[in-house]
């Protein structure tokens, strides 16, 4: 059977775009699946560094494409996760060397290798993004809760559709105490707003750059609430369909408490 | 919090959410809205022609405009009308 090819996107940069492929990837592989991990971030290449394999990147994406190697030669193969794998970006070449045909006849060699396929798509809606989601039968949009970042999701949720894929949505860094005091857009806002299904909630949480820094996977800490949410996102993906959607929540205080068993908060 | 508590008698301080919420729903709609100059212009020839058939316009000081306001959205086009044009049988 053949596998699915997941994109992930999200218009504008520095959402957590990597966070979310990178974890999403080593969760689907930790469910049993052979999953690769594709960096089509051409000459800004991150998710190597992220999943801690930058030393062992012989060949890339561009490689594959351009026929210069052959997928098996280009996938680095984590060490920790079974069945996980990454095919790099180039970082040298320029982010215009790959043509739509070419990554679309690498697709097709990918899912006949892997469960899951998970591109990661660069910023932006240029050539990049066209390239990460051709030959893609599932997409996610990762937004967190501002302004900017919703606007630029509603575009690139415009241009999936366009393309015949309905996305799903990631809410990334979620604070639920200022999502309590009005003070940030909750998950039911950006939902509304871009009136789109939702793929998982995922919380601010302090281990994200605690594991990028020694590039160690998110999703095999257990006291991490983000590795936690993407575990939940890819346990969905992988076709479970009773997996709850859990709304981050902090401690309240207090005065909240009390306020509350007054009726005084709602 | 104590002020907290204060602020349900004194009645709530605006959220900062809810006027980020309704900004970007009318942004949206506006993003969606935009029309580029050749569709523009390619619109604007169109009717040109429709109008043509029945009456005799100039066409040197037509003008064709996507107006905003708070609710609404308007094309508006704005021509002189120099003849009628009597139907052929």
């Amino acid at each position: 059977m053949e596998g699915k090819i997941i994109v992930v996107t999200s218009g504008k940069g520095g959402v957590g775009k990597t966070t979310a492929t990178s974890s999403i990837g080593a969760a689907l592989a930790l469910e049993g699946n052979r999953v690769a991990i594709v960096d089509m971030d051409i000459g800004l290449r991150n998710l190597d560094v992220v999943m801690g394999l930058e030393n062992r990147i012989v060949f890339n994406i561009v490689d594959v494409v351009l026929g210069r190697c052959k997928i098996e030669q280009a996938a680095i193969r984590d060490r920790r996760i079974d069945n996980l794998f990454l095919i790099p970006a180039s970082q040298s070449d320029n982010k215009d060397v790959l043509t739509t045909a070419g990554v679309e006849r690498v697709a097709k060699e990918l899912v006949k290798q892997f469960d899951y396929v998970i591109m990661d798509s660069p910023a932006g809606i240029e050539r990049g993004f066209e390239n990460s989601i051709v030959g893609a039968s599932e997409a996610l949009v990762v937004c967190t809760p501002d302004v900017s970042a919703v606007r630029d999701a509603d575009r690139v949720i415009g241009i999936l559709y366009s393309r015949s894929l309905v996305p799903k949505l990631i809410v990334n860094r979620i604070e639920p105490a200022r999502v309590r005091r009005g003070e940030m857009l909750s998950h039911e806002d950006v939902m509304e707003v871009l009136s789109i299904e939702l793929a998982g909630l995922v919380p601010m949480d302090d281990k994200v750059l605690i594991s990028s820094n020694t590039g160690t996977p998110l999703v095999l800490q257990n006291d991490s609430k983000a590795g936690q949410a993407y575990k939940r996102i890819a346990r969905r993906l992988n076709g479970e369909s009773n997996v709850p959607f859990e709304v981050p929540t902090d401690k309240a205080s207090m005065w909240s408490k009390i306020g509350k068993t007054f009726g005084l908060k709602q | 919090m104590l002020s907290g508590l204060l602020k349900r008698f004194t009645g709530q301080k605006k959220k900062s959410k809810d006027e980020a919420k309704k900004r970007l729903q009318f942004s949206l709609i506006y993003d969606k809205l935009e029309v580029n100059d050749t569709t523009l212009t390619d619109l604007q020839n169109d009717i040109v022609d429709v109008i043509s058939k029945y009456f005799e316009i100039d066409k040197e000081s037509l003008e064709l405009k996507v107006k905003r306001d708070d609710n609404v959205s308007a094309l508006v086009f704005n021509t002189p009308i120099l003849h009628v044009r009597r139907k052929q049988a």
